[in-house]
């Protein structure tokens, strides 16, 4: 019998679309009935939405990518 | 009019460069600084990948002057060692993997140790193995964007991620925000597809329980 367990340990290949058919009907029957799983799906998705944010944050400021270029003409000499 | 004109005209030569450059090979950047210590082939390698090395260094660190060092060593490392880079992997990879090597070495030569914790037995369900009562009322799906994506619950992700044991969070990095596949991940940390697939796993749930947490509190 496909438990909640079943739906947390599945949930990524869910994601993915990577179930086989069996697995999924069964997957999204249990979902279907159980509101705990339903909500885990859900604040599941929603947790990814919110670190696919994260991508579009810079990282290097303009004084770090500075203090590389002086650091790499102070040690590199020319080829 | 005619420093105007002139002005243009350099403007419009630095911009076709630029495009040019951007357009080039990792690979042929490669061999032209190999080769010939063209410093533009160099300069354009920084720029595709610096924010790459250095939010990785970062992730692997938590700390930005130390991930500023490492940042630092890795670009210095390359200067020497760019010419045994062989084409076994992909550029990127193999330039991630001088990044974890130089993180490590530098935590190391700090006396810094991180978490290593197993979160391998990490999940929601009870020991019955159901989410009966777990999950439901702390259900925050439904709320609007404007709430979900505000800066504080960034910083509360990014304040989880870092509460991660370091091995699954160097792998949740590389994944779900450099967006590597899992045979790029396996390959970088030198770790097999399924161990990354199992952090993965444990470290999403681990967020996820994170996130409910956060939002639960702040309804109140």
């Amino acid at each position: 019998m496909f438990m909640c367990k079943d739906v947390v340990e599945n949930i990524m290949s869910y994601i993915d679309c990577e179930l086989d058919l069996q697995t999924l009907k069964e997957l999204e029957k249990h979902t279907g009935d159980c509101p705990e799983c339903m909500a885990f799906v859900s604040t599941y998705k929603r947790m990814l939405e919110i670190t696919g944010k994260l991508k579009d944050k810079p990282f290097v400021t303009p004084e770090i990518r500075n203090r590389l270029r002086i650091l790499l003409k102070s040690k590199v000499k020319p080829v | 009019m005619e420093i105007g004109f002139i002005k243009k005209l350099v403007n419009v030569i630095a911009t076709n460069d630029n495009e040019q450059i951007a357009s080039i090979s990792d690979d042929e950047l490669i061999r032209r600084y190999t080769e010939t210590g063209d410093e533009t082939s160099f300069d354009e390698i920084v720029n595709r990948y610096s924010d790459r090395i250095y939010g990785f260094a970062l992730r692997i660190t938590r700390n930005s002057s130390d991930a500023e060092e490492v940042f630092q060593e890795v670009f210095l490392t390359l200067t020497k060692k760019l010419g045994t880079f062989r084409g076994e992997s992909k550029f990127s990879s193999w330039l991630y993997r001088v990044t974890v090597n130089a993180s490590y070495m530098y935590l190391r030569s700090q006396k810094k140790h991180g978490n290593n914790i197993s979160l391998e037995n990490y999940s929601p369900y009870d020991e019955k193995g159901t989410l009966m009562g777990r999950i439901m009322y702390k259900d925050w799906s439904s709320r609007p964007d404007i709430i979900i994506f505000n800066k504080e619950a960034l910083i509360i992700i990014e304040k989880a991620i870092n509460e991660l044991p370091e091995s699954y969070r160097t792998v949740f990095h590389l994944r779900d925000i450099d967006g590597l596949s899992n045979e790029e991940v396996a390959d970088i940390l030198e770790v097999s597809i399924p161990a990354v697939k199992s952090r993965l796993h444990r470290a999403r749930l681990f967020l996820r329980d994170k996130l409910s947490d956060y939002f639960h509190e702040w309804r109140r």
